[in-house]
């Protein structure tokens, strides 16, 4: 009885308690919300009446907003549309004529008429121009010149100054454009003037400095920032870093200063660059250096605007926020900085390192803007191998480019076409057509026949089409880029190659996983002769090597379009007179493009032992070993290229059961292996 | 609920002493405070409680009761726009301050109705696109309520259109605003500028620095950099409801549907009518249309009547021409029709150009060449008009479809000006997702081969197996290329050997102790790791040669972004279970290394720690395996390329071993790693291993040439 009570007392008083708190609940949350809320509306309120406003505007008011005829062109202001007369470029595209200059021409003035002589677009004659580029002189010589011959207001000019006008103009710009390093933001006219780098006085004519840039992420203990003195100089400042850096107080607040003032290249991961416009020239150092530049408001155009994003490569920020910047810095993920410090030495490398090629892009700029919907799109500006190696002309679509597979999510073709050289009399190259026909992966053989002999009447019958075109007789030829090639990969061939269809099958597999490389049998390897003082190569087997040779090799039929419409035209000539030089020279370009080795496949040896001897010289044939008098070839293309851009490898990719002492069975390319 | 069990825990010793008739009050006491309660209880529930629960949601307020200020007629107005306005000089940042969101904060003015001295309204208070714009703001996570914590103002006035407002009192309103300030920091937002006769392609009204969101400027009033070139929004868009119709050759080639045209203009479309017939099609105003027809909703060409904007789903491309405005209403209806919109309209300034790439979706003429527009047009491959079809529909589903796609992506814009180090992206603006979703972006895209000199870091994973791991590490200290060894000591229960039992090696060696026994150990970045260049090995692979070691190195210097290793792995799509299997045969394929002996960026280890998708991580190291495929998935994923296998070798760990090399040969560890391959494949959505057929082997291995000439003679053949 007594515990049943007790129970009964202890129930009714947990259930109270229970009660108690359930009861406070809603008092509490009654309390907390009222006071503060009342009256404040909460967001943008909504109105009950929401439903009957009127439109920002009356319904026809949209469609008829009382004509207007067209504009009259504003005195002053000019764009593209109204003040350049793309009518003159109809025929040929773009040809520009450069002033000649009267005169004593200083350096740099004779490297910027260098490269404009050189490069694709040039003319002699100003009546056939498009765009006739006036150099605005420099300081050196002082005096202006007077208004050219064809001025015509200034239509269709093109006013271009490396350095930012030293002279008062004498005469209006009228309806030029105005090409000037680092304009300031105020006077530059988007979309029709052009921002140039502000460039040293000792900027290389062709090829340049390569980019500083050894390793993908930034070393570690590097410092993080640098920041840009007066004279060219930088301060590199520790990890332990405050504001200081850039509000000039830091010889007071902090310990000694970490300068190095012999090193006019930063190392360091940022670089900060004040937005005065005298610190302009630590910008094309920075991107040098591989050091991210962060530009703090600045004043003047970024070079190239119209084409480059910056927001890739560098980072504008605000110079009144040093705290918040710094921080952003800091904290920066280890993706972002590795993506803009890689994009950095990229666009370094393809529009800044030479007079050449900030000339070069400035006229590709000029061509975009005529071709209207068929520039380069912004893809090709802002990737590997950048624009000028792009060309446009080629397709308007990226993913017919070897180059941009990963970003398109596309995958090149899955055929090639043979394309054989021949000009020998006597037989055609039947085992070889019967070997490259008997791949699975070929779509077509296209024989190029470069001889006065008119070729054989009969082929070999194939499975694939076979073709023959009737070449110029110019070893150039087989580069140029014919129009009945149909698939993405070439395997370009000598009637004298030899080889087996699995050699075939197994490199066009592998050219599939490197489509921007040049996959070859045989190769040659480069090497500075110290005795000679120049390059030489040889076809002896090495360790290594950096060229492959093209009688035998797969590539991607872009190249035949660069080889014949992106080289100079003297390198062709070059190699038109000797013909070992063709090979360095399309392996030359295949490596400026691609900063890459070759590939080599297995390539047995019995074939090398059933060669016959060379024919005649200058006609298709063995080019197996250099000439001696060939090794100056090199020597020539380095320097037209203004470097030496071959890269050697080390290695040789071949099937993965190669040569294992596995049943063959097993092996998918057995005939590869015989002895 | 604490207090109640300390209650109760001390009870037990009160109540036996309690006497009955103080039980009765305990009992009367507690049923009057539970009666009390259940008053309350009912207090708070009943219907009154309705009309203050709509308090705390947003307010309900008719626009009939906003609030009237009277300006009176001497109330100062703002300055003219300056246009030499830049962020640096005219926007005050110091009001944005460190956010560690990186997102601005956004007040937007209360909506009050201006009326001047006379009483006479100041313009329409507010019309119904201004306020969805500001309702969007509102929900977005910019807006803030304290207006002293905001960077941006939005004023309440509606400026959208210059016609619906007198310009010199609302300049007059704007200023006096609470924080007006001369305009710092303002954004006003106008879609239609001007009026006649002169159409200003830049509203009238007098601001000073306020930022403006303007439809329709031209290069003469835009300033780069500071203001925002917004669409004209199309109201029809969001009356009719659409179909999507996707790219490909359509009926018309060129058509022109805009109704009020200069007859300049029209003279010059009439002429091109006629010279390419069916192709081009040229509308006009319909002259005779019954009664109740809206006259926005049709078009006409002679006496055919056309409905618009269904007509525009039938061209390909679609002109879009100025008026005594710049910026028209009809490019909206064009790109959500996926015509391509052909811009002739010389100097203006196109929606959301700052970041837009407007060369993807549409072609700009001159108003020159408008003769030769046809001819222009047909220059153009059919693959890319595809590709600007596309893309002219995803701009308008992504900045054209709504007011509010339009505010978002204005205040975008103003964001990533003011945190540019947290910006969006070219490819995220400009990529429609179907590309977004098929690209890949390799973080290591720079061809680049890294200095032989910086050598590698060889990381060994250990946990007890001292005698073997001291093999390992004389082996792999006889690499020249090692810079430094690292040996991760995963056994905590255990201590790692002596410093003086330790192999005497010429590089440095590091003992780094784990806090637990995980896999994923031997990816963490650790701050030892000086080189780009990583060789992952286990402690017992020791049959790896020097020789194999160091050409491995070179070839990973040829492929940084790869993983280069040794023991070489295929998945395989099992047709009779649909899904993915794990083969370690040896086969005529490769799809995986294993990072019991790999090299690889250290980068990688980076991604793998901190940016590994999905809760594969936590998987691996709870089921004690697949770390390795999990890496391979990675790297693959990321740089959309294959594995390197380098140099025959298969057998790794002791020369009597005659099967098949791996962890266990029994048959659960290969159902186990199939597991691991479809767990995976399905956490990252897609297979990103890369099939190949071919390794890496020395240019002269098995060459008919002497060994002592090699670089790389001591390969093993197995």
């Amino acid at each position: 009885m007594q515990s049943w009570r007790r129970k009964s007392l202890w129930l009714a008083l947990l259930a109270s308690w229970i009660l108690v708190l359930l009861g406070l609940f809603p008092l509490l949350r009654l309390a907390v919300p009222t006071s503060p809320r009342a009256g404040a509306p909460r967001g943008w309120p909504r109105w009950l009446d929401a439903e009957l406003l009127q439109s920002f505007a009356k319904p026809g008011e949209l469609l008829e907003d009382g004509p207007r005829p067209p504009q009259a062109l504003r005195g002053g202001s000019c764009n593209w549309g109204a003040c350049f007369d793309t009518s003159k470029c109809r025929g040929g595209g773009l040809k520009v004529f450069v002033y000649p200059a009267a005169g004593p021409v200083s350096e740099t003035r004779r490297r910027i008429l260098a490269s404009v002589e050189g490069s694709r677009y040039h003319t002699l004659s100003a009546a056939e121009a498009c765009l006739l580029l006036l150099l605005s002189p420099d300081t050196s010589t002082g005096e202006c010149d007077p208004v050219p011959p064809q001025w015509d207001g200034g239509r269709n000019h093109l006013v271009l100054s490396l350095h930012p006008a030293p002279c008062p103009r004498t005469f209006q710009l009228g309806q030029a454009m105005v090409a000037e390093a680092s304009p300031t933001v105020d006077t530059f006219r988007p979309g029709f003037d052009v921002a140039l780098p502000l460039l040293p006085e000792a900027h290389p004519l062709r090829g340049g400095a390569p980019g500083q840039l050894r390793q993908h992420s930034p070393r570690p203990g590097v410092a993080l920032l640098a920041l840009a003195e007066d004279g060219g100089r930088w301060h590199v400042a520790g990890t332990d870093f405050s504001a200081c850096p850039w509000d000039g107080r830091c010889e007071q607040d902090r310990g000694p200063k970490q300068t190095h003032p012999g090193a006019t290249l930063p190392n360091a991961t940022f670089c900060l660059i004040p937005g005065r416009s005298p610190d302009v020239l630590h910008f094309l150092q920075a991107l040098q250096a591989g050091c991210i530049p962060v530009l703090l408001s600045p004043r003047w155009e970024l070079p190239f605007s119209e084409v480059i994003d910056w927001t890739k490569a560098a980072i504008v920020a605000d110079e009144r926020l040093p705290l918040q910047v710094l921080t952003a810095l800091q904290e920066m993920p280890l993706t972002r900085v590795l993506a803009l410090r890689q994009q950095t030495q990229f666009l370094w490398d393809a529009y800044f390192s030479s007079v050449e090629k900030v000339v070069h892009t400035t006229l590709e700029i000029i061509q975009d803007r005529i071709f209207g919907p068929s520039a380069h799109p912004s893809l090709l500006w802002n990737r590997p191998p950048g624009a000028i190696l792009a060309l446009p002309t080629f397709s308007p679509s990226p993913s017919d480019f070897p180059f941009y597979h990963l970003q398109q999510g596309s995958r090149p073709l899955g055929r090639f076409s043979a394309l054989i050289w021949g000009g020998a009399p006597g037989q055609p190259p039947l085992k070889l057509i019967q070997a490259v026909a008997g791949s699975q992966h070929c779509a077509q053989i296209l024989v190029l026949w470069s001889s006065e002999k008119p070729p054989p009447t009969r082929w070999p019958k194939t499975a694939v089409p076979l073709t023959v075109i009737d070449g110029h007789r110019k070893v150039s030829d087989r580069f140029f880029p014919y129009s009945a090639i149909s698939t993405d990969a070439i395997l370009s061939l000598d009637a004298h190659s030899s080889l087996s269809t699995s050699e075939v099958d197994f490199a066009f597999v592998v050219w599939q996983s490197f489509p921007e490389r040049m996959v070859g049998f045989l190769t040659w390897s480069h090497f500075w002769d110290e005795a000679r003082g120049g390059w030489g190569y040889t076809a002896k087997r090495t360790n290594e090597f950096s060229m492959v040779l093209t009688s035998a090799a797969f590539y991607h039929r872009y190249y035949h379009t660069l080889f014949t419409h992106s080289l100079p035209k003297a390198l062709r000539t070059l190699a038109d007179e000797a013909p070992t030089c063709v090979d360095v020279l399309m392996n030359f370009l295949v490596a400026s493009v691609t900063k890459l080795p070759p590939i080599k496949v297995p390539y047995g040896m019995w074939h090398q032992e059933a060669r016959p001897p060379p024919l005649e010289p200058g006609g298709p044939g063995l080019r197996q070993e250099p000439q001696p008098a060939a090794q100056n070839c090199i020597n020539q293309m380095a320097a037209g290229f203004g470097h030496m851009p071959l890269v050697s490898s080390r290695l040789r990719l071949d099937p993965v059961l190669f040569k294992d002492p596995v049943s063959v069975l097993r092996k998918k390319y057995r005939s590869l292996e015989k002895p | 609920m604490c207090a109640s069990v300390k209650y109760n825990i001390r009870g037990p010793a009160l109540i036996p002493r309690m006497k009955t008739k103080h039980r009765i009050y305990y009992i009367t006491l507690f049923s009057i405070v539970l009666l009390g309660l259940i008053a309350t209880g009912m207090f708070q529930f009943w219907p009154h409680s309705i009309e203050s629960s709509s308090d705390w949601s947003v307010q309900k307020r008719s626009i009939r009761d906003v609030p009237v200020v009277r300006l009176p007629a001497d109330s100062p107005v703002p300055e003219r726009g300056d246009l030499s306005c830049r962020m640096h000089t005219c926007f005050d940042v110091y009001r944005c301050g460190f956010n560690p969101k990186n997102k601005i904060k956004v007040y937007i003015y209360s909506l009050k109705k201006y009326v001047d001295d006379a009483g006479v309204p100041v313009s329409s208070t507010i019309s119904q696109e201004y306020n969805e714009l500001l309702t969007a703001v509102a929900d977005s996570d910019y807006y803030t309520e304290d207006i002293a914590r905001a960077c941006l103002f939005i004023p309440s006035i509606d400026l959208l259109n210059q016609n619906a407002l007198r310009v010199k009192e609302t300049a007059q309103a704007l200023a006096q605003l609470s924080r007006w300030d001369r305009g710092t920091n303002h954004l006003l937002f106008n879609m239609l500028p001007g009026g006649p006769p002169d159409y200003n392609t830049a509203l009238d009204v007098p601001r000073d620095r306020a930022l403006l969101a303007g439809g329709g400027f031209s290069t003469w009033t835009y300033r780069q950099g500071y203001d925002v070139s917004i669409p004209v929004y199309s109201p029809l868009s969001a009356e009719v409801d659409l179909p999507e119709k996707g790219p490909g050759p359509r009926r018309y080639f060129l058509l022109s549907s805009q109704m009020a045209l200069h007859p300049e203009y029209r003279e010059e479309l009439a002429a091109l009518q006629a010279r390419h017939g069916e192709a081009a099609l040229v509308l006009d105003k319909c002259t005779n249309l019954s009664e109740g027809i809206p006259a926005a909703r049709k078009r006409c060409h002679k006496h055919q009547v056309f409905d618009y904007p269904q007509v525009l789903q039938e061209a390909t491309f679609c002109v879009v021409l100025r008026g005594a405005r710049l910026g028209q209403a009809v490019l909206s209806d064009v790109l959500r029709a996926g015509c391509i919109p052909v811009i002739i309209a010389d100097s203006y300034i196109l929606p959301f150009s700052e970041v837009l790439d407007w060369k993807r979706a549409s072609v700009a003429v001159p108003e020159e060449k408008m003769s030769d527009v046809y001819s222009i047009l047909q220059s153009i491959p059919q693959r890319q008009i595809e590709e600007m079809q596309r893309q002219a529909r995803w701009f308008w589903e992504a900045y054209f479809q709504s007011i509010k796609a339009i505010a978002l992506a204005t205040l975008q814009i103003i964001n990533d000006r003011i945190y540019p180090y947290a910006a969006i992206s070219y490819e995220d603006w400009n990529d429609p997702p179907s590309v977004k979703w098929g690209s890949v972006s390799n973080p290591l895209f720079l061809p680049l081969i890294p200095p032989q000199s910086q050598g590698f870091t060889a990381i060994v994973l250990t946990y007890d197996r001292v005698e073997s791991l001291f093999r390992v590490i004389t082996e792999v200290s006889k690499v020249p290329s090692l810079s430094k060894l690292l040996v991760v000591w995963n056994n905590q229960n255990k201590n790692p050997p002596e410093d003086s039992l330790w192999p005497k090696i010429r590089v440095p060696l590091k003992v780094v102790r784990t806090a637990e026994n995980k896999l994923s150990n031997r990816f963490f970045p650790y701050d030892e790791i000086e080189t780009e260049a990583v060789l992952a090995i286990d402690d017992d692979i020791i049959m790896l040669t020097s020789d194999e070691l160091q050409f491995g190195y070179e070839v990973w210097r040829e492929f940084p972004d790869r993983l280069v290793g040794y023991p070489g792995r295929l998945h395989l799509w099992d047709h009779e279970m649909s899904k993915w299997k794990y083969e370690s045969e040896w086969t005529n394929e490769v799809s995986m290394v294993l990072t019991g002996a790999a090299f690889y960026h250290k980068y990688f280890n980076y991604l793998y720690t901190y940016k590994m998708p999905g809760d594969i991580k936590n998987w691996v190291d709870a089921h004690m395996n697949c770390e390795d495929i999990a890496m391979n998935f990675l790297v693959a994923n990321v740089t959309g390329k294959a594995v390197i296998k380098v140099t025959p070798r298969k057998k790794f760990k002791c020369p009597e071993c005659t099967a098949i090399d791996g962890l266990s040969l029994d048959q659960t560890h290969m159902v186990e790693r199939s597991e691991c391959i479809n767990k995976f494949a399905s956490v990252f959505g897609t297979m990103p291993l890369k099939v190949v057929e071919h390794r890496a082997d020395p240019v002269l291995y098995k060459d008919d040439f002497p060994e002592k000439l090699k670089s790389f003679p001591n390969i093993g053949s197995l």
